[in-house]
């Protein structure tokens, strides 16, 4: 178990030592986003856990996010706190709506958690985020802006400083993401299994459903958060549409997409909503054979939506969990070739 | 008094559209298993599809009633060929899946057709209605002056519910669909034939949405994302029908409608009305027992 746990901690620090470097040199765009990135994947990876782990589906990790991001925004614009305590408000902020959209969650599970998780995502995008009645929390039709903020007294604003923030957004990733991975084999995350498996029986194997799904979607809102509290240092302002109602739609189907049950799967997947529309947006004009193309954000929305309905019907365990199976199945085929033996899973 | 009578057709019009969005739903998720997100965007991409032959290839010279036949039939053979698309390129292969991964895939069907829509029409707002009816017609009872087309909303609804009704009581195919919402497996035993019952209702449905899509232009400035969330107050009126019941679906639409109507007597909000749509659906739920959907997907 312990030398487990030292294989993992060994390849996230691996991990991070050479996602940090990958961003130096390129233009600010990309360090941008780089950023945004592992916001998506912290939103990502809520989802491995409220629905990979826990089984229940969300379509509202956005608006978790985005409450992050907003009261973030509002802490440094108005109280010019440290930009930590602005982060452990944010995230403070998003558990406590966790644990209140947690609570129909209860009663409810599957498609009609669905529709419930939706019409959240959707009162928060048109009418808290967008409504004069919340300016207070929302700074009005700007949103709030981040010029100057520093964290334990280092400067990490958007103009100059992306790739600090950067850093410490994949720094807290990978332990995030390390904790997560950890959890799967505790106690708390049989139980978090079991629920996924059949309520009923986890129930009367004496786990406590009210306590453990609450916590699940507490836990899952505020990692979503703390991904969006770092929204407003690296875009340097706080709006509605990065948070709106099609971001919870995307993340509920990228999760799906890369493979819900698995912790890298997030980042994977991060990445891709990150850079691919940066990069379609940016190389996808031009001509070809005299034909004038332009390939728009639009079409990578498509992409997501065409592969998603692709991958349910052919690829039931995601895009990462494919790999993995076909990983195992090489090995063992080429151990079985070796003549040692194989274990049987 | 007038100005309560003016919002209470106002209401009325809307939840007629609410119950027609709200009612494809259900026709889908009673036979099929499927609960499909993407209603709204089916609709609007239909929607359109009208407007684009109503406002971009009809010609100057006809006139306007041939312009409006031509759109709301141009939109309606789109709808049904979507709806059979659908079916026999998504939903005829995971028929036998969780309910939930069904779900899901018609999200990843709300995204795709919301983005080739903003693609192929942009993101703007259109300020152009299709109106069935003369814009400027009124009716007057008892001093109160009502639009036309808040009439034609209103009675296309009834009539399309109950027509869809007595479609599913009195037909033979109409019985065939509720055989199969009872039980896929024991329809097929019976000689229904499953597979064609499924792709009628995805084109019945489709057709359905197509029509409120195409009947709420006059009232809204529409745009490719207003009317893909308008998903939100169908599946409102929807649980309020249980997922299942037609005459109640109607009913909790008409309702929606009214109680989305009235705060904005006293609230400007465009978000607040979804909030309503938000809590109507929270306490249906907590009301009903939740149990009694899952079965009804089987």
């Amino acid at each position: 178990m312990t030398s487990r746990l030292m294989v993992r901690v060994l390849v996230t620090l691996v991990a991070f030592a050479v996602l940090a470097r990958i961003p130096v040199g390129f233009d600010v765009g990309f360090k941008f986003d780089s950023g945004l990135a592992v916001i998506w994947a912290f939103g990502l990876l809520s989802l491995v856990l409220l629905t990979g782990y826990v089984g229940q589906i969300s379509l509202c990790q956005a608006t978790f996010a985005g409450v992050g991001a907003y009261a973030a925004g509002m802490m440094t614009a108005t109280f010019h706190v440290d930009y930590i305590v602005a982060v452990a408000v944010g995230v403070a902020a998003a558990f406590a709506l966790g644990i209140i959209v947690g609570l129909p969650a209860l009663r409810l599970h599957g498609i009609t958690l669905a529709i419930v998780t939706l019409g959240i995502a959707l009162v928060f995008d048109r009418y808290v985020f967008q409504d004069h009645a919340f300016e207070w929390f929302t700074g009005g039709t700007g949103g709030w802006s981040v010029r100057e903020a520093s964290m334990f007294g280092l400067q990490m604003d958007s103009s100059k400083h992306l790739m600090a923030a950067y850093v410490v957004l994949l720094a807290l990733f990978c332990l995030v993401g390390l904790l997560m991975v950890n959890l799967h084999d505790s106690g708390a995350g049989r139980r978090f299994r079991a629920i996924r498996d059949s309520e009923l029986a986890a129930a009367t194997m004496g786990v406590d459903l009210t306590r453990y799904k609450l916590l699940a979607f507490g836990m899952s809102a505020a990692i979503a958060g703390l991904g969006g509290a770092f929204y407003p240092l690296v875009a340097g302002n706080v709006s509605p549409q990065p948070f709106w109602l099609f971001t919870s739609l995307q993340f509920a189907a990228i999760a799906v997409l890369m493979g819900v049950r698995y912790v890298p799967a997030a980042a994977l997947g991060g990445a891709f909503m990150a850079f691919v529309p940066d990069v379609l947006t940016r190389f996808g004009h031009g001509s070809l054979f005299g034909h004038q193309y332009e390939i728009s954000y639009d079409w990578f929305q498509i992409a997501v939506g065409v592969l998603l309905i692709v991958q349910l019907i052919a690829l039931p365990d995601g895009v990462w969990g494919d790999l993995r199976h076909r990983v195992r199945h090489a090995r063992s085929a080429v151990g079985a070739l070796g003549g040692r033996r194989v274990k049987v899973a | 008094m007038a100005a309560l009578a003016a919002y209470t057709i106002i209401g009325l019009s809307l939840g007629g559209i609410f119950s027609l969005a709200a009612l494809g739903i259900v026709l889908i998720y009673r036979t099929t298993g499927v609960l499909n997100f993407a209603h709204g965007a089916m609709g609007m991409f239909s929607t359109f599809v009208a407007w684009q032959v109503f406002y971009g290839w009809s010609h100057p010279f006809w006139p306007g009633w041939i312009s409006t036949l031509l759109a709301v039939i141009a939109g309606l053979v789109f709808a049904a060929l979507m709806g059979l698309f659908l079916e026999f390129a998504i939903f005829r292969w995971v028929r036998t899946r969780d309910p939930v991964v069904k779900a899901v895939i018609t999200i990843g069907v709300l995204l795709a057709l919301q983005s080739a829509a903003s693609l192929i029409w942009k993101n703007n707002q259109y300020h152009l209605p299709i109106y069935l009816a003369p814009q400027a017609a009124t009716f007057t009872i008892a001093d109160v002056p009502i639009g036309a087309n808040n009439i034609v909303v209103i009675v296309a609804a009834l009539l399309l519910a109950f027509g869809l009704g007595a479609f599913l009581r009195y037909t033979s195919f109409g019985r065939a669909m509720r055989a199969v919402s009872d039980s896929p497996t024991s329809a097929s035993l019976w000689g229904v034939a499953v597979g064609r019952v499924g792709a009628v209702s995805w084109m019945l449905g489709s057709l359905v949405a197509a029509v409120a899509g195409i009947l709420i232009t006059p009232f809204i400035n529409f745009d490719t994302t207003s009317l893909t969330l308008l998903i939100i107050d169908a599946l409102a009126a929807a649980l309020i029908g249980g997922l299942v019941s037609l005459p109640l679906t109607v009913l909790g639409g008409f309702l929606l409608g009214l109680l989305e109507t009235y705060p904005t007597i006293w609230i400007q909000s465009i978000g607040f009305p979804r909030l309503v749509a938000l809590l109507v659906i929270l306490a249906v739920l907590v009301v009903r027992n939740p149990r009694g959907f899952a079965v009804a997907a089987k």
